[in-house]
């Protein structure tokens, strides 16, 4: 255990726990029914990542069964893709049409490569079989299901030891039939092999992208699978009672038998949590548009809320290979405190290039030489030696400060304007990345409230928002928790999909309705089954919309009881939103109706209030260069903070897990939810 | 040049770019048409007071370093006090934008301080503009078939569209609404370079981005100059052929002659075809465009382009040839030789950059058009048009990619069946990759694809298939790939092949299967691993019998290499 924040030792609370698995690090956030929040930091243990879940949650808690709420976000699965370590997956796919998953479209990522390559599959060619039978669009059975053909495919499977399956045919997301039976051959005829049925895991049309979601999951269910078993048993052995929930990219959360089914719909559920805190924030502090920020080691993650809602999409890339499933939008920004400053012809650049974690920016002392961000955040004293890891790490000045100066003189020029410079150039870069990803979604940013979080997000927040023109930064309480946290802050989900092509002008209310009540009904049923109760299952109707003739849709809420014509209005609306302009004379369709099925689990709180400090705010003072002059500056701890403090830039907060730096002319203002409000001041 | 710090110049090097992607963000976002907003035919610049790149974003790469010649030449015929401070241009004329009608080029200029400081330029493909048939027709003759052709025409002066001029555009349309959409969606793109680039200026002042600006032309200059000057001198050929011009079936001679001396490389195509009356003609401008993107694709190819970009390079052509086109000559299918052209400087260049060139791919879009009435909507109009995926070219170390989309399109994808067969009254009977098509070579050059279509009502079919007489070559004793073939079975009528038709009535129960080449090989085939040959055949990309005479070597039935027999072929025959 590397650290604990607060500890509670009251022995009648109850817990609500959240763990988030990183690469590194796995952050436990406790949430007690009589307390306040407290967190915890563990290194991963990357081989068996429960035992690193179980060893935090075992030192935060004293007794497992206090635990009422469990709840995690997991990288199994994402990583068993990302080290193309997932199960051997044969593909079944419709005759004639069999290379519709190699040929992926024939499209190209980056359109100036005379030796491009597509995006690296999971599914050899050799694996893939076609099977005769063909229904129409319209579902008219052209040809029938040839059993013989599936004969081969499973003297295969039980000759190689196949483990995983993914079917996927023609026409399927509206008429599964030849699907389930292929489903049922194969269940009976290979006891023990997962078979993904591509019309359970994305109800859509486009074959490619449908067939691609199954196989992902195809590949990544054994893996987790094994996984949830393994952490499931260990922790009804530490005798917690507590169901074992699981982050979904949606942004809501399932059970662990549920998860089982649908792997891929964890995927993604790290970064998810992020955004779910933003929204929880959101309601806090009467903000709805956020612009939350993520910012670690080598990465950056920008979501946004709008209206207090995560923005969320429909489809995803994960290394090119297409994902049909309902997902918070999260754009990942290739920069960090890794970052790499080098000189090119007399110009210097800062990355893309990175040092990641080994071997990491020079002042980690562990091999690197070349200067990065947070070697010149070092440098500049806006990073304290001893800040990281509330001291457990500590940094070498003198290693970030020769690597510095080596580029310094290639470049001839002063060391502090050098280095200043470095932050410059990748706040601005970010801050360019922030505004073209903005700008594509219709959003303006200056309407904003910028939410920093993970480990360097507080660090750069404030520069962003100048580079941006955003007046106002919040910085959550635990940024380095905080997506751990917003895992708390969630309800149970479960999405449905029906395709529904029609005319918005030739369909009645009450058609609409039929399928809309099939849909809630299913997702009442599969709510129930994750041990809630019917008063607490609530629903949102959507409907994918579009203009006739158009390819893509937008997803436009329905409310219950609202007539076709507000739909199309709001079909209309949200089109002049994502695109600039609209048709309010163009006919509009229908394509996909969905209804995403809620459990709602009870919480304790929304907020994170720190507790009475016992001690001033101001732990030291550092002689810190902002605008190239040298400013001495106070550093306050963040959880000596006395309630309503206020005071004005130039500043340092520190906490545990993060450094929020705050230039001259910004004023903070804790809030009453334990976030720290930075307003820009007008006195410049 | 005065002092500037090099924390500055990289801060505004950056700004130039981003503000490019936030105009291509703008024009994608309100697009009207999916041509646009989904298969990104379009690009953007952001250009200087004197017609320089300040910043690109990478769009479509055939109009790569197109748009700042557009500028430069609206200045050459009228002068630079031209340009007014609330001007917005439109022009779509072939023989000064190089392309063809459909490509609408807006260009607006930037003043800040009653000075100007730049310009915002955009293209962006139109669904139609007028032509005699919908879209691009495939047998016109001369432009003024193919749609209202426009010189430099002012749509906004003094801040305010001039609504006569915008109508005029509209009504020249079979999608006036959308033809207008579109127009907006590129001014509303302009519109953010001018309050980007302005903010630029308030924040760095004139004379700060001016220094920052002339620094980096200066770097990228001199990188690309190095680059070249790498290059042994000398003079490099390559040629081939298009099939015909789509009227007549004469070959067509595209030929070049690249001269590399010091830091200058010069393209000469005054061996190729004159001005053809088909519509496979294009302006000088669109031929100096294409010329670039081959050169970008091997020289400094990681450097974002700019102003300095491409000063080693010259482009020449006599007039009235089919790359410097002229009063009359139709341009409706431009692309055809520029996609060849661009493969033929990299063969041509294959000596002096082995480790960088990639053997010729399939060539081009192999277009596919099946309009009629559509029974099952009543009898509406329906027009299904889609190009064809093919064979890419192996390189060294790299085999070439199999049913690829062809290099002068942009992010295309292929239509999903669920879609095409719910939209069109069509079915798609197969569609996969054309096994043993690419060329043999140490290398394997990418497979082609088949697409089979059964045809469900009347219907009227169109071809613009080509690259069946110059197929994808390979590259240092790799071999071609092969050539595409069309194959058309009406009911009661013996199966025809052929590559190019303009509007075959094909009854119900037709079926048309569109075969594409594949890309060349790279090296020798017999000296392709055995084991990879192997893998090709387990995976179905090779046949046994290919794997045989073409790269010599002999599978068992369980596919397992004889080696015996392997090297029995391999040392006797079959080696040049």
């Amino acid at each position: 255990m590397l650290c604990i924040d607060t500890i509670s030792s009251d022995l009648m609370s109850k817990y609500r726990i959240s763990a988030d698995i990183g690469g590194t690090f796995t952050d436990i956030v406790v949430e007690p029914s009589d307390a306040p929040v407290f967190v915890g930091k563990v290194a991963t243990t990357p081989e068996n990542p429960a035992e690193g879940v179980i060893n935090g949650i075992k030192e935060l808690v004293p007794d497992l069964a206090d635990v009422e709420f469990f709840v995690h976000g997991t990288t199994v699965g994402l990583n068993a893709f990302l080290e193309r370590k997932g199960e051997r997956v044969l593909l079944v796919l419709t005759a004639g049409l069999g290379d519709s998953y190699t040929i992926a479209r024939g499209n190209r990522h980056s359109l100036y490569e005379l030796r491009y390559q597509k995006p690296e599959q999971l599914v050899a060619r050799r694996d893939i079989h076609e099977v005769r039978g063909r229904l129409c669009w319209d579902g008219e059975e052209l040809e029938p299901l040839n059993l013989s053909d599936f004969e081969p495919i499973i003297k295969k499977v039980k000759a190689e030891g196949i483990k995983a399956i993914a079917v996927c045919f023609v026409h399927a997301y509206a008429y599964p039939q030849h699907e389930l039976a292929a489903g049922k051959i194969l269940e009976a005829k290979l006891p023990g092999v997962s078979v993904s049925l591509s019309y359970q895991v994305a109800r859509e049309w486009r074959e490619y992208e449908r067939t691609s979601s199954s196989v992902m999951n195809a590949y990544v269910a054994p893996v987790v699978e094994r996984y949830l078993s393994s952490l499931q048993q260990q922790l009804r052995d530490m005798d917690m009672q507590a169901t074992v929930h699981i982050m979904q990219s949606s942004g809501g959360v399932s059970t662990a038998d549920s998860a089982r089914q649908n792997p891929v719909f964890t995927l993604l559920s790290g970064p998810v949590g992020g955004t779910i805190a933003g929204t929880a924030l959101s309601a806090a502090t009467s903000r709805p548009n956020l612009l939350c920020v993520d910012m670690g080691g080598t990465s950056f993650d920008l979501s946004l809320v709008i209206d207090g809602k995560a923005n969320a999409t429909l489809e995803t890339e994960l290394e090119g290979l297409p994902l049909l499933m309902s997902i918070v939008d999260i754009a990942t920004i290739g920069t960090g405190g890794g970052s790499i400053a080098w000189m090119e012809q007399g110009a210097v650049r800062v990355g893309p290039r990175s040092a990641g974690s080994i071997p990491g920016p020079a002042c980690y002392g562990r091999g690197g030489t070349e200067p990065t961000v947070t070697d010149a955040n070092l440098f500049l004293g806006r990073l304290g030696a001893k800040s990281l890891l509330g001291g457990d790490m500590s940094l070498d000045t003198q290693a970030a400060c020769a690597a510095l100066k080596q580029l310094a003189d290639e470049a001839d020029m002063e060391l502090v304007a050098f280095a200043e410079g470095i932050l410059s150039i990748s706040n601005a870069a970010m801050a360019d990345a922030m505004r073209t990803i903005t700008v594509s979604q219709g959003v303006d940013p200056r309407e904003f409230t910028l939410v920093a979080f993970g480990g360097a997000g507080p660090m750069a927040a404030v520069f962003l928002a100048e580079e941006l023109d955003i007046g106002e930064v919040l910085i959550p309480r635990f940024p380095g928790t905080f997506s751990a946290w917003g895992m708390l802050q969630t309800d149970l989900r479960q999405d449905f999909t029906h395709s529904f092509f029609r005319a918005a002008d030739s369909v009645t209310v009450s058609q609409l309705n039929e399928v809309f009540v099939t849909l809630e009904q299913t997702g009442h049923d599969a709510i129930l089954k994750e041990g809630i109760t019917a008063d607490r299952v609530s629903y949102v109707r959507s409907a994918d919309m579009r203009y006739v003739g158009q390819e893509y849709t937008i997803n436009v809420d329905i409310p219950s009881g609202d007539g076709i014509g507000c739909a199309v209005k709001n079909f209309h609306l949200a089109h002049a939103t994502r695109y600039g302009h609209s048709s309010p004379q163009a006919p509009v369709e229908f394509v996909n109706l969905r209804v995403a099925a809620y459990g709602a689990l009870d919480k304790f709180s929304h907020s994170m209030p720190q507790q009475a400090p016992d001690s001033e705010p101001q732990i030291g003072e550092r002689s810190i260069i902002f605008g190239g002059t040298l400013h001495e500056t106070p550093i306050l701890s963040r959880e000596q903070l006395p309630a309503g403090f206020k005071t004005v830039g130039p500043v340092i907060i520190e906490e545990q897990s993060a450094t929020t730096v705050v230039p001259p002319d910004w004023i903070v203002q804790l809030q009453a939810d334990g976030s720290v409000l930075l307003q820009r001041g007008g006195s410049s | 040049m005065s002092q500037i710090d090099p924390i500055t110049t990289e801060i505004i090097r950056n700004a130039f770019i981003s503000i490019a992607n936030d105009m291509n963000a703008t024009l994608i976002r309100s697009a009207f048409t999916p041509v646009i907003y989904e298969g990104k035919d379009c690009s953007v610049a952001l250009i200087d007071a004197n017609g320089d790149v300040l910043g690109q974003s990478l769009g479509l790469p055939l109009f790569l370093g197109n748009l700042e010649i557009c500028v430069k030449l609206i200045a050459e015929q009228f002068g630079w006090d031209y340009f007014k401070d609330g001007d917005v241009f439109y022009m779509n004329d072939s023989y000064m934008t190089g392309t063809h009608l459909n490509d609408s080029t807006i260009i607006m200029p930037i003043f800040w301080k009653g000075q100007r400081i730049g310009f915002a330029a955009s293209r962006a493909h139109w669904l139609d503009v007028g032509a005699k048939d919908p879209g691009t027709p495939v047998d016109s003759h001369e432009i003024y078939q193919e749609g209202v052709r426009w010189g430099p025409t002012r749509l906004y002066e003094n801040g305010e569209p001039r609504e006569d001029v915008i109508d005029l555009l509209r009504r020249n349309s079979r999608f006036g609404e959308a033809t207008v959409g579109d127009m907006n969606a590129q001014v509303a793109a302009g519109k953010t370079g001018e309050k980007r680039l302005c903010a630029l200026f308030d924040r760095f002042g004139l004379e700060t981005i001016m220094a920052a600006r002339d620094e980096i032309f200066q770097r990228t200059e001199t990188l690309e100059r190095e680059a070249v000057q790498a290059l042994p001198d000398g003079i490099y050929k390559a040629d081939g052929y298009l099939d015909d011009d789509g009227l007549q079936s004469e070959p067509l001679l595209v030929n070049l002659e690249l001269t590399i001396k010091g830091d200058v490389m010069t393209i000469d195509l005054s061996g190729s075809a004159a001005q053809a009356r088909g519509p496979v003609n294009c302006g000088m401008t669109q031929t100096i465009a294409a010329a670039r993107v081959a050169y970008k694709l091997l020289i400094c190819s990681e450097v974002s382009p700019n102003g300095g970009s491409f000063r080693p390079l010259e482009v020449t052509a006599p007039a009235r040839t089919i790359f410097s086109a002229q009063e009359p000559a139709a341009c409706g299918w431009y692309f055809s030789s520029l996609g060849l052209l661009i493969d033929l400087v990299i063969k041509a260049l294959a000596p002096a950059l082995p480790d960088k060139v990639a053997a010729a791919h399939y060539g081009d879009s192999m277009v596919i058009t099946v309009a009629g009435e559509d029974p099952r909507h009543n009898d509406e109009f329906y027009l299904m048009i889609e190009p064809t995926t093919g064979g890419w070219g192996a390189s060294n170390g790299r085999d070439g990619e199999n049913s690829l989309i062809n290099n002068v399109n942009g992010s295309f994808k292929d239509i999903p069946v669920e879609i095409f067969e719910s939209k069109y009254p069509l079915r798609l009977l197969s569609y996969g990759i054309r096994k043993d098509s690419g060329g043999p070579g140490k290398y394997r050059g990418g497979n082609g694809t088949y697409r089979e279509y059964e045809v469900l009502t009347d219907s009227d079919l169109s071809l613009w298939f080509e690259r069946s007489k110059t197929t994808a070559w390979g590259l240092f004793d790799g071999s071609a790939g092969m050539p595409p073939s069309v194959k058309v079975e009406i009911p009661g009528e013996e199966a025809a092949e052929y590559l190019k038709a303009n509007a075959v009535p094909v009854k119900c129960g037709t079926v048309i299967r569109c075969v594409t080449g594949g890309g060349g090989g790279y090296g020798l085939a017999f000296e392709r691993d055995t084991r990879a040959v192997r893998q090709d055949a387990i995976d179905g990309y090779v046949s046994v019998d290919h794997a045989r005479d073409a790269y010599g070597v002999s599978l068992t039935e369980l596919l397992e290499v004889n080696v015996a027999e392997t090297e029995r072929l391999r040392s006797s025959s079959g080696r040049h």
